[in-house]
């Protein structure tokens, strides 16, 4: 008896760990992992990789929108940093994931403010493997793809008062060689609308 | 003759302008009409929004004897706007039950069109703050581990301060409902 009761026991207990749900960590892409080479087509359709994108020190990630006000108040400091760090062989790449946002829409916005490529992220699926869910949101990758930081650009959206230029500190410390003090910060923004929202 | 009707104009004139003075003067004594209590004359209440720095901040987000629910928002957040009337829904019905606020992550400057306007139009009535800072990335932290930083957020606190429900994107009201019917007990008679 004392036996039966020990493996029925032992059952549910198995089931309980298989069924209860956890806080999902799926998606949760944590500093120090490295990037597989993806694709993904620009807005003109044309497909490119993430290897044959990134500079000789490494790329950035950063997802954006085309009708987010908190992307609008960053777009010229983004563009001003990636034009700042492209000399030192850091590129960056736009990824829009915005479900809600047209092909038309997004190519128009990207031709107006950014010079970097802006690649469609259809279905939300690189930003599902990422774990992206605002815009901006950057993650900084360096030549051999490993994640060195990821989250805001700085700490103050409006740019009036930035006290902590968490990108380029983080660019700079790992350009001299020299561990990133603060590597995630969060990233404040407009939800990515995802498919089935 | 022209003398005599310039008289009775002046006369006239005089006279109007007494008039006038005494009806002004009146109006101005006249009681204002206690306003009635019908939901009509509530959403046309003034809304006030309170702007507050990240000191004031760290002490609204502290719950205060009662479950306390944040919500942060923006006017220019779409899903925001959309979820507010549950949100209004959700407030009157655990009215006096749960401390319930709204924070406002717009510019400062909407403090005084924007934010209250949209805040009437919904007939909201929950206290409502703008958050003035310049570290919204400390911000997010200091309310919830698991704020991303999108928004819309809700979080709902118990009495002790411990999370008990939150969501980043529009509140999913029968969830929600569940929780805080959870923490408000019906009193035993």
């Amino acid at each position: 008896m004392r036996q039966k009761s020990a493996v029925l026991f032992t059952v549910f207990a198995m089931l309980a760990f298989v069924l209860i749900p956890t806080t999902s960590e799926a998606g949760d892409f944590a500093v120090g992992t490295t990037l597989e080479n993806f694709s993904l087509p620009d807005t003109a359709g044309k497909t490119h990789s993430f290897n044959d994108l990134k500079g000789k020190n490494g790329a950035v990630i950063v997802f954006l929108s085309a009708q987010c006000p908190v992307v609008k108040a960053y777009n010229e400091r983004v563009s001003q940093i990636a034009a700042d760090y492209a000399a030192k062989g850091i590129t960056f790449i736009g990824i829009n994931s915005n479900s809600t946002e047209s092909l038309d829409w997004v190519k128009s916005h990207a031709a107006e403010n950014y010079k970097f490529p802006m690649l469609i992220d259809k279905g939300n699926v690189f930003a599902d493997k990422l774990g992206a869910t605002v815009t901006p949101e950057v993650y900084y990758f360096d030549a051999k793809n490993v994640l060195k930081y990821h989250g805001a650009i700085d700490n103050d959206r409006s740019g009036k008062a930035i006290t902590d230029n968490y990108l380029r500190t983080a660019f700079d410390a790992s350009l001299s060689g020299k561990p990133i003090a603060k590597t995630k910060a969060n990233a404040f923004g407009c939800s990515i609308k995802r498919i089935a929202e | 003759m022209r003398v005599s009707i310039f008289t009775w104009t002046k006369a006239s004139v005089k006279g109007w302008l007494f008039v006038l003075i005494l009806s002004v003067a009146a109006s101005a004594q006249r009681p204002t009409a206690p306003a009635p209590k019908s939901s009509v004359s509530r959403s046309a209440a003034p809304v006030v929004v309170k702007l507050v720095d990240e000191v004031a901040f760290k002490k609204l987000i502290v719950p205060n004897g009662k479950p306390l629910l944040i919500n942060f928002w923006a006017t220019w957040c779409d899903p925001c706007r959309e979820e507010f009337p549950d949100l209004v829904k959700l407030d009157n019905e655990y009215k006096g039950k749960i401390d319930f606020i709204t924070v406002s992550l717009d510019d400062p400057e909407d403090i005084a069109v924007a934010v209250p306007k949209f805040l009437a139009l919904m007939k909201a009535e929950m206290p409502a703050y703008l958050l003035k800072t310049a570290d919204e990335s400390a911000v997010i932290s200091s309310v919830s581990k698991d704020w991303q930083g999108g928004m819309p957020f809700t979080v709902l606190f118990n009495e002790k301060g411990e999370t008990k429900y939150f969501r980043q994107g529009k509140v999913v009201l029968e969830t929600l409902r569940v929780e805080l019917t959870k923490l408000t007990p019906p009193a035993i008679p």
